[in-house]
């Protein structure tokens, strides 16, 4: 029952989504305003359509109606109900409902919050939206439906896969399509500005919000991810350069780039054509991330072929996008005629300019490692895979490079800067970090690059800490305040500026963290019997004994290890190797003991032979820091959020 | 206005040198980064060719050959493709659904005369940590595959 309310909203919402394409082309030609309100109509419409069909697919979970083939083939009886009602996005074909679900309810959300403020881009918005949500439609409804019966239903269902029960994966993807999608708005804003000659910064200012919420998802996203893959994988890791992981980090890329080129638009009115860009490779790129993540084609571009149909059209889709896209940008560019020009390197714009070429050059690197495989693997019968350490050997001069840049930041002027006044800004702060580059090995950082990367993160420290106390003290004595008052003042009158410089915080927490991670894991693999003792960094593990647990839907056997540290308590450790009853999969349950300082994890394996049995521990310092760093970078995100439109804007 | 031609150059200069600095990076990673995959068959025809180059072999731990060193994690197995078998060795833990008689994919160097030396086993396990994958057809799906390609 509940299926075919679902199945059958979203079909009105496939019709509605083609009037949302066409009505506002049919209001601007004639200049027949009720189309374009009709189409705002069509646009509430089909979010309520689609919250209707979401709801009604997770009921269908709710009910254990296994004649539903999707409910089917990821739920059980078993399944406990937190999981069944996440179980929507537990497969392709509910994952591609809720993204457009979520485009539906953005779209939406565009129509009301824009309707009166650009009147001229809102026809625009709302067809291009239009055709993206036609897009999707087409594809839910006919190539990757999940709303299909089977004729003879199973009395149970096949569960859903182990590695999916867990909280950290239910939320991972959500968030991500979240970033994903709000890319689209800020898109369709862009192509609006495009085709209505405005292609000044007004798309800019009245997208801000969107953009800098879509990053922050796909942030919330990436580490999500990255965090499941820790505690859940069991191989002591949080990021692998898997081309999963690699098509969330790409629009990621794109998308800071663009974060930090508008701007030099807002401000200088420069980067116009190269803005554009940006945010149609970022929205590009998310869709290419959907596509690759929810095809199939990434297990095996021959296992992709078996099904030809989703192949061919999601092809045809981006080829029509790009198509669309960069023709429109080409058609157009010439009257992005940019007055002004950069005038000196030492200067905020060329900063951010040699920021974009970094990021960009990350993403590129990134593209290439993803899709040459698949090229390859389509081209001949070779099949090729791209190893973490061509990522790291790119990444790692980038990332110092970024660091480096960061720095500089809050301090260069706009414009252009005297050298003598530079070499008085980032005089104290430079000997800081060069200090540290020096200092760093005999604390024990004897790596190069983290050597670099402890002195560049004191440099960035000193760099904003600089900044923040001047700026303070300027506020204290012009305006008569405390000190606090007056930092109180300062950072919630320019909160783009001061949640810039948290995110540019958080993120020198986490590159401690990568550094720590990185760079100073250890790593034992060994056998233990009962009341075997072993050392791994100062703690000292004992393996107590062994036990047999069971849930509802799966069993265990379970170590229990004494873990001690001179002046610490003794903590008690449980590792687990499960299995789930419905698909007889052995999973590992890693247990972690996290800490400022560092993670103990420990990994169970095999029983050998009467109660001896393999373990792999790692001892990880500073992976907390990732974590901790990401959630700082994520409340500076909101913070930049808060700000209003009207941004304080001097003459250039 | 010389001047001002002069430092347009002077910042083209620097971001082309910049820009092809990065290039430069990701091309000169990307070539010794590449890690071919050959089925048992195809790395015992092209052995000479191989030998000492970091690869991929995939195919079955072949029933009844795995063998482990007492004391020890090292283990020695066959991967076979049904046709030729390859003899692998190995130390450390191997992942969870690593089993006789079921997939694998070992990642290391053959050098002529010796076992495989692989310093990474990916059972099915590790490819499932593709979302896509994680449904029960994914996995038939990609055992199929494998399955294919090893024909």
């Amino acid at each position: 029952m509940w299926i075919e309310i679902a199945h059958f909203s979203t079909l009105i919402a496939l019709m509605l989504a083609a009037l949302l394409l066409i009505a506002p082309l049919i209001g601007v030609r004639w200049q027949r305003v009720v189309w374009i309100r009709v189409a705002r109509q069509a646009a509430f419409m089909i979010c309520a359509l689609l919250t209707l069909a979401s709801a009604g697919l997770i009921a269908s979970f709710l009910n254990h109606d296994f004649s539903v083939k999707y409910v089917a083939e990821h739920a059980s009886l078993k399944l406990p109900v937190f999981y069944l009602a996440t179980a929507m996005w537990g497969g392709h074909e509910g994952s591609l409902l809720l993204w457009t679900w979520m485009l539906s309810l953005f779209v939406a959300i565009a129509a009301w919050k824009h309707w009166k403020t650009h009147p001229v881009s809102m026809p625009w918005v709302l067809s291009i939206n239009g055709g993206l949500l036609l897009g999707f439609l087409l594809l839910v409804v006919f190539l990757s439906s999940p709303f299909e019966r089977l004729l003879s239903p199973p009395a149970d269902g096949r569960d859903l896969n182990p590695l999916l029960q867990d909280p950290g994966m239910v939320f991972h993807p959500p968030f991500l399509y979240m970033g994903y999608v709000g890319f689209a708005i800020p898109y369709a804003f862009a192509m609006a500005a495009l085709i209505t000659s405005q292609g000044d910064s007004e798309w800019i200012l009245a997208t801000r919000r969107w953009t800098l919420f879509s990053w922050a998802m796909l942030t919330i996203g990436i580490v999500f991810g990255a965090y499941w893959a820790y505690y859940e994988l069991g191989w002591g890791g949080y990021w692998a350069w898997d081309p999963v992981e690699n098509a969330s980090f790409m629009p990621w890329l794109t998308g800071l780039a663009f974060l930090h080129s508008v701007m030099v638009q807002e401000r200088r009115r420069m980067f116009k054509t190269w803005n554009l860009f940006l945010i149609i490779t970022t929205f590009a790129l998310s869709l290419l991330g959907t596509f690759l993540v929810r095809s199939g084609v990434l297990s095996s571009v021959h296992a992709f072929a078996t099904d030809p149909g989703r192949g061919v059209y999601i092809l045809i889709f981006m080829s029509a996008l790009l198509l669309f896209s960069f023709g429109l940008l080409t058609a157009k560019s010439d009257q992005l005629r940019e007055t002004p020009q950069l005038e000196s390197p030492w200067s905020k714009e060329f900063s951010f300019l040699i920021n974009n070429l970094f990021l960009v050059a990350g993403a590129c690197t990134v593209l290439l490692g993803t899709l040459y495989p698949l090229a390859i693997e389509t081209l001949s019968t070779a099949k090729v895979s791209v190893g973490a350490p061509y990522y790291n050997k790119v990444f790692i001069p980038i990332m110092l490079g970024m660091l480096a840049l960061m720095g500089l930041g809050p301090l260069i002027p706009w414009q252009r800067a005297s050298l003598a006044k530079l070499r008085q800004e980032f005089l104290p702060a430079g000997i800081i970090g060069l200090l540290g580059m020096v200092v760093a090995p005999l604390i024990g950082i004897n790596h190069l690059s983290g050597a670099i990367a402890t002195g560049l993160i004191l440099f960035v420290g000193t760099t904003h800490l600089t900044d923040l106390l001047r700026n303070t003290k300027t506020r204290m004595s012009r305006e008569s305040l405390t000190a606090p008052g007056a930092f109180l003042r300062l950072v919630t009158r320019n909160k783009r500026r001061y949640g810039g410089m948290l995110v540019h915080l958080g993120t020198l927490v986490m590159v401690a963290g990568f550094v720590g991670s990185g760079l100073f894991q250890e790593e034992r693999d060994l056998f233990l019997a009962k009341g075997d003792s072993m050392r791994i960094g100062s703690w000292s593990l004992t393996l107590e004994s062994m036990e047999k647990t069971a849930r509802r839907n799966w069993q265990a056997d379970e170590a229990v290890i004494r873990a001690e540290r001179p002046g610490e308590a003794t903590l008690t450790l449980r590792p687990q190797k499960r299995v789930y009853s419905e698909n007889s999969q052995p999973t590992t349950e890693a247990a972690i003991h996290s800490s400022w300082r560092e993670d103990l994890y420990v990994v169970l394996g095999d029983g050998v032979k009467d109660g001896v049995w393999a373990f792999r521990i790692y001892r990880t310092p500073l992976v907390a820091w990732i974590w901790v760093g990401s959630g700082i970078m994520v409340v500076g995100v909101f913070w930049a959020m808060l700000q209003g439109r009207r941004l304080q804007r001097r003459a250039p | 206005m010389k001047t001002l031609a002069n430092k347009r150059l002077y910042l083209i200069l620097t971001v082309l040198v910049v820009g092809g600095s990065l290039a430069a990076l990701v091309f000169s990673s990307f070539t010794g980064a590449l890690v071919y995959f050959h089925t048992p068959t195809e790395a015992v025809a092209k052995q000479r060719e191989l030998d000492g180059k970091k690869i991929r072999v995939g195919g079955m731990v072949q029933a009844g050959s795995l063998a482990r060193e007492a004391g020890t994690l090292k283990i020695r197995f066959l991967v076979t493709d049904g046709n030729a078998q390859i003899p692998v060795r190995y130390d450390g833990m191997v992942p969870d659904l690593f089993r006789e008689g079921q997939g694998v994919v070992v990642e290391g160097t053959w050098k002529s005369g010796q076992d495989f030396s692989a310093d990474t086993i990916l059972a099915k396990h590790s490819e499932d940590y593709v979302p896509v994958e994680m449904s029960e057809q994914g996995i038939a799906k990609s055992k199929e595959s494998l399955l294919k390609s090893l024909k």
